[in-house]
Formats: C-alpha cells, sequence, structure tokens
C-alpha cells in the first residue's frame, strides 16, 4: 500500500513537470512567434476578416447598411464580372499548357547541353523572369505599339500597311507572347532542377538498351516530373486567374474594358466607381474560385497517382 | 553533328526571343522620342541618352530620386524585418514542442496562398481608417509579413543539426543566446535566400502602393514610371523607357551577382 502510494505520487509529480515543461516551451515559442503572429493577424487575418464583412454590405458613398449576400447574388448576375474571365480561361487554356510543353522541351534540352555552354543559356532564359511585371508590360507594350514596334517596316513591307498591331483583338495574343516571355525560363529552370535530381540508374539500363535521348527524356523522365508540373499548372493557373499588371500596362496603350480581368474589373468597381464593398464580394469570389481551382488539380493529380501508378 | 546543329539552332532562337527586349530598351534609352518613331533596330544616332538621363533626374524637380529612395526604403527595411520575423517564427517551430503548434502551422500554410487582391481592398480600408493613406506606413506594414517565408524557414531550419543546439543548451546557454550565437550563423545562406526573395517581391510591388499611395513624392520606383508624363497626360516614351531601364538595373545587378540565391522556390508564381 505504502509502495502504491508513493508511486501514484511520484507519476503525478512526473506529470506536473511534463505539464511544466510543455507549458515553458509554448512560453518560449510564442515569444519567437509573437512579431509573426503580429503582422500576420494585423495584415492577413483582419483584412481577410474586413473583407468579408465589407461584402455583406450595401454602399453608396459613405453610407453602408447591412443587406446580407446581397451583393453576391448581383455579383452571379453581373455578366460584366464574368465576361472578364475571358482572358483568365484564355491563359489558362492556351498559355499554361503551351508554356509548360515549351518548358518542359527546353528543361530537356538544358539537359543536354549541361556542359556544353548551358550555363549560358540557363542564364539568358531566366533573365526575363528578374524583371517586374509593369516593365515587362511598358517595354512589350512600345515594341508592339505602331508608332515604335520594328515589326512595323517589316509588316509594311508585306502590303498590310492598313493593319494595326496593338489593337484589342490581337490583345490576347500579344498577352500570350508577353507572359510566355516573362516565365518559360524560369519554369524551364524548376523542371530543370527537378530532373537533374532523377538518379542516373533510371536511364542508364535504357541507354544500354539503345534508347535515345528523347526516348528516354519523354518515356522515363517525364512521368517522374509529374509533381512538379502539377505544382507549376496550379501557380500558373492563379497567377492567371489574378492576372493584372500586364494588361494594365497594355491599357495605357490600348482602350480596354474596366472589366478586361476579374483583378481589373475589381479595382476599378472599387477605385474607379467607388463600389467598395461590391468589390470587396467579387474579392471573396475571385480566391473562392483560385482555391476550388487549386483544390480540383490537386485531388485529380491525387487521383491518379493512386490509380494510375504503374512502373 | 546534326543532332547537336539542331539544339544549339532552337536554343539560339529562344535566346534571341529572350534577349530581344533587353536590347530593344538598351537601344531605347539611347533615342529621343523622334528617333523611337523611326523604329530602327539599331541605337540612336546620335545618342541621346545622357539627355534622356537627365531628362529623367530633372522631371518634376527630381522626383526620381523620391521614387528610387522609396524603393530602396520599402525593399530594405521590409524585407529584412519580414525575414528577421520569419526566421524566429520558423525558429519556434524547429526547436520547441507547443500547444497549438500542429493547428498554427497548418493555418499559416493555408493563408500562404492567399490572393493580394483579398487583401489589399479591405487593408485600404483599414489604413483609410488609421488615417495611414498616403503615408509609408501603408507600403512597409503589409510588407512586414511573409507569410510563405514562415513556411520556407520551417524547412531551412530543419536542415540545422539538432546536436548544435543540443550541445549549446549542454552547455548551459540560454534560448536568446542560442539563437543568435548558434542558431542564426546556421541559417544565413537560407536568409539571403529569402532576403532577396522578399526583397524583389517589394521592389516589384505595384498593386499595394497603387492603392495606397496617392503623392507621387511617396511612390516606388515600379509606380513612378508609370506616372511619367507631358502637361497633356500623355505618356513621355523615351523617359518612361530610361526610368523603367534605371527601375530593373538593380534587379539585374543583384541577379548577376548573387546567382545561387536566386534558386527559385517551386511556390512563387508570380
Amino acid at each position: 500500500m505504502m509502495d502504491e502510494m508513493m508511486n501514484n505520487k511520484m507519476n503525478e509529480m512526473m506529470n506536473k513537470k511534463k505539464l511544466n515543461k510543455k507549458t515553458i516551451a509554448s512560453i518560449k515559442a510564442y515569444l519567437f512567434l509573437a512579431p509573426f503572429l503580429l503582422v500576420f493577424s494585423t495584415m492577413v487575418i483582419y483584412p481577410i476578416g474586413l473583407g468579408v464583412k465589407l461584402s455583406l454590405y450595401g454602399q453608396r458613398g459613405a453610407r453602408m447598411w447591412y443587406i446580407g449576400l446581397q451583393n453576391f447574388a448581383t455579383v452571379f448576375r453581373d455578366s460584366k464580372f464574368w465576361e472578364s474571365f475571358r482572358i483568365p480561361l484564355f491563359l489558362l487554356t492556351v498559355q499554361v499548357p503551351l508554356m509548360l510543353f515549351i518548358a518542359v522541351l527546353i528543361a530537356f534540352l538544358y539537359e543536354k547541353t549541361e556542359k556544353r555552354g548551358g550555363k549560358f543559356y540557363r542564364f539568358i532564359y531566366y533573365l526575363p523572369n528578374t524583371i517586374p511585371g509593369i516593365v515587362t508590360g511598358i517595354v512589350w507594350s512600345y515594341i508592339f505599339s505602331d508608332s515604335m514596334s520594328p515589326f512595323r517596316t517589316v509588316i509594311d513591307l508585306l502590303g498590310y500597311s492598313g493593319t494595326k498591331i496593338l489593337t484589342r483583338q490581337h490583345l490576347p495574343s500579344i498577352l500570350l507572347v508577353i507572359i510566355l516571355w516573362a516565365f518559360t525560363g524560369y519554369t524551364a529552370f524548376v523542371i530543370y532542377s527537378s530532373l537533374i535530381a532523377i538518379p542516373k540508374a533510371f536511364s542508364e539500363q535504357a541507354q544500354l538498351d539503345g534508347a535515345t535521348f528523347w526516348q528516354i527524356a519523354f518515356r522515363i523522365k517525364l512521368p517522374l516530373l509529374r509533381g512538379v508540373l502539377i505544382s507549376l499548372f496550379i501557380f500558373n493557373a492563379i497567377g492567371a486567374i489574378q492576372v493584372f499588371n500586364e494588361p494594365w500596362m497594355l491599357g495605357q496603350l490600348v482602350v480596354l474594358p474596366s472589366n478586361y480581368t476579374p483583378a481589373m474589373y475589381i479595382y476599378n468597381s472599387a477605385f474607379a466607381q467607388g463600389r467598395f464593398t461590391y468589390a470587396a464580394a467579387m474579392g471573396l469570389i475571385l480566391a473562392l474560385i483560385t482555391f476550388l481551382i487549386s483544390l480540383y488539380v490537386l485531388r485529380s493529380a491525387t487521383k491518379q497517382m493512386l490509380t494510375g501508378e504503374s512502373h | 553533328m546534326r543532332k547537336h546543329t539542331w539544339t544549339k539552332l532552337i536554343m539560339l532562337i529562344l535566346a534571341v526571343y529572350f534577349i530581344f527586349p533587353f536590347y530593344w530598351l538598351i537601344i531605347g534609352t539611347t533615342k529621343n522620342v523622334g528617333q523611337l518613331f523611326q523604329k530602327s533596330l539599331l541605337p540612336g544616332v546620335p545618342s541621346h541618352f545622357l539627355e534622356n538621363v537627365s531628362g529623367v533626374f530633372t522631371y518634376e524637380k527630381g522626383i526620381f530620386f523620391n521614387w528610387l529612395a522609396n524603393s530602396f526604403l520599402y525593399a530594405v527595411l521590409g524585407a529584412f524585418i519580414a525575414i528577421f520575423i520569419a526566421c524566429m517564427a520558423g525558429y519556434a517551430f524547429r526547436r520547441y514542442d507547443f500547444y497549438g503548434k500542429k493547428a498554427l502551422f497548418i493555418i499559416i500554410l493555408g493563408f500562404a496562398m492567399v490572393p493580394v487582391y483579398a487583401t489589399t481592398l479591405p487593408l485600404f480600408m483599414l489604413f483609410r481608417d488609421l488615417q495611414l493613406i498616403n503615408s509609408r506606413f501603408a507600403v512597409l506594414l503589409p510588407s512586414f509579413v511573409h507569410v510563405f517565408g514562415v513556411y520556407l524557414m520551417v524547412a531551412y531550419w530543419n536542415q540545422v543539426p539538432e546536436e548544435l543546439f543540443n550541445a549549446a543548451q549542454i552547455d548551459g546557454a540560454n534560448d536568446l543566446l542560442i539563437f543568435f550565437r548558434i542558431g542564426l550563423p546556421n541559417i544565413i545562406p537560407g536568409f539571403i535566400t529569402l532576403f532577396l526573395l522578399s526583397f524583389v517581391g517589394i521592389w516589384n510591388n505595384f498593386f499595394l502602393p497603387l492603392v495606397v499611395i496617392n503623392s507621387r513624392a511617396k511612390m516606388p520606383l515600379i509606380l513612378g514610371i508609370t506616372t511619367i508624363t507631358d502637361p497633356q497626360g500623355f505618356p513621355v516614351y523615351n523617359l518612361t523607357l530610361t526610368s523603367s531601364f534605371f527601375a530593373i538595373l538593380p534587379l539585374l545587378i543583384l541577379f548577376i551577382a548573387l546567382q545561387r540565391y536566386f534558386k527559385p522556390q517551386v511556390y512563387t508564381g508570380r
């Protein structure tokens, strides 16, 4: 009996000590976390909460009144909002797959030229990614502008002196050229980084069996890059949906409607029309759509990985 | 040999595509507007580079230098504080088993991908209520939070071997000392990489200043160069090009000098 009591007492003391240890650790941890948690809660959490609250209010000038989910109902019926998704959709279905395809090819070319001057090309191709989207937009809009474009002379020579280059009609294709220019090199480098991590053993056997470089590339290595490609697709998809800087700069030289892209429509609604609460609602919907697309891509990719993989 | 020729040819064509705008920008800085309208692919003859530079420097009584100083202030201060804060947070996750650790990590991860448009509008309203609109704090404060940086910092901290910390603890060092004397020196490569990431991000950030800054004197360079207009409000092409060149020059220098720290992190898309 005495032994039992002593054991119980000892366990009690040890449990108290464990609790103390974790509590002490927690205090220390939260001290280190404090600055981050402070800015995080004020600059991220609070604005999101405020955005949600704002979206539930109607607005006229400085007056705001609670209207529940009415803003969202209006957004769903707002054709201007949904039409603004044309450009992101175009980018999503054309630019992103095209860019990934080209980037994969380039990544393999990087592998091929690894020892023969590849470093120079990797550097050059990466350079566009170091330039802010605004400057990219400025320079490319000038390059395509009818007053300054070097292409103008070529086009005139070919007999098309009547056709203008920088028109709203041509803008999607122009955007395509610009965005491909800005991100392909970076994307190729990311793929390349994963590529060189693939153990040589995978390709050595195939090489001995007589497979060519490109056969090995597409049959053996490409499937192994699936994870990287999926991540890249998601992040570029998110970027495509939120695209703002490049169209904005092009809009300085070509007349574009206020709803050319979702982000532009949100910005213009808030600051050109003063409809802050409406813009807040649209912002939330945009965030939701972005989230859903990421989720969808991740899930279908995971499903494929769980059911389709077989070496 | 034929295979190699194709490879070289394709890579050369691509190189021209990627380098062309840089070339066009640089020769553009040597031209005045008239020469730009001539659309030639050669540098301006005679070169108006010096006139363009002085035009940019004297535009609106030298507001260019305000923009430049602002960009440096926002980027250097913002990046340093952001990454230092992220560093401390990552350290907490690495070293301590604390209450709410898992939940907090998931929350942080979840918010790492919040689109900037969801937060910028409410931030505008918040700053308006705090009367911080058009103040430099409106640009600085949001830049102090680098959510994804915390996630990356945790990864970097995880690479620091446990033995280093244990050895210091056995020697009786207190936690602060361990953080500053043992921890920080071992995380310098990661710190620099993230600092550069944050620096470039803040330097290039257009949307936030566009929303919260009104007066040109407080604009960062990236925003200022889009406001270069003649008295009628039309953009002045040669000055815009020249100032754009100056806007990207620090980035190019950083990139060329510190290439190895620019290894891309997959999750940082745009």
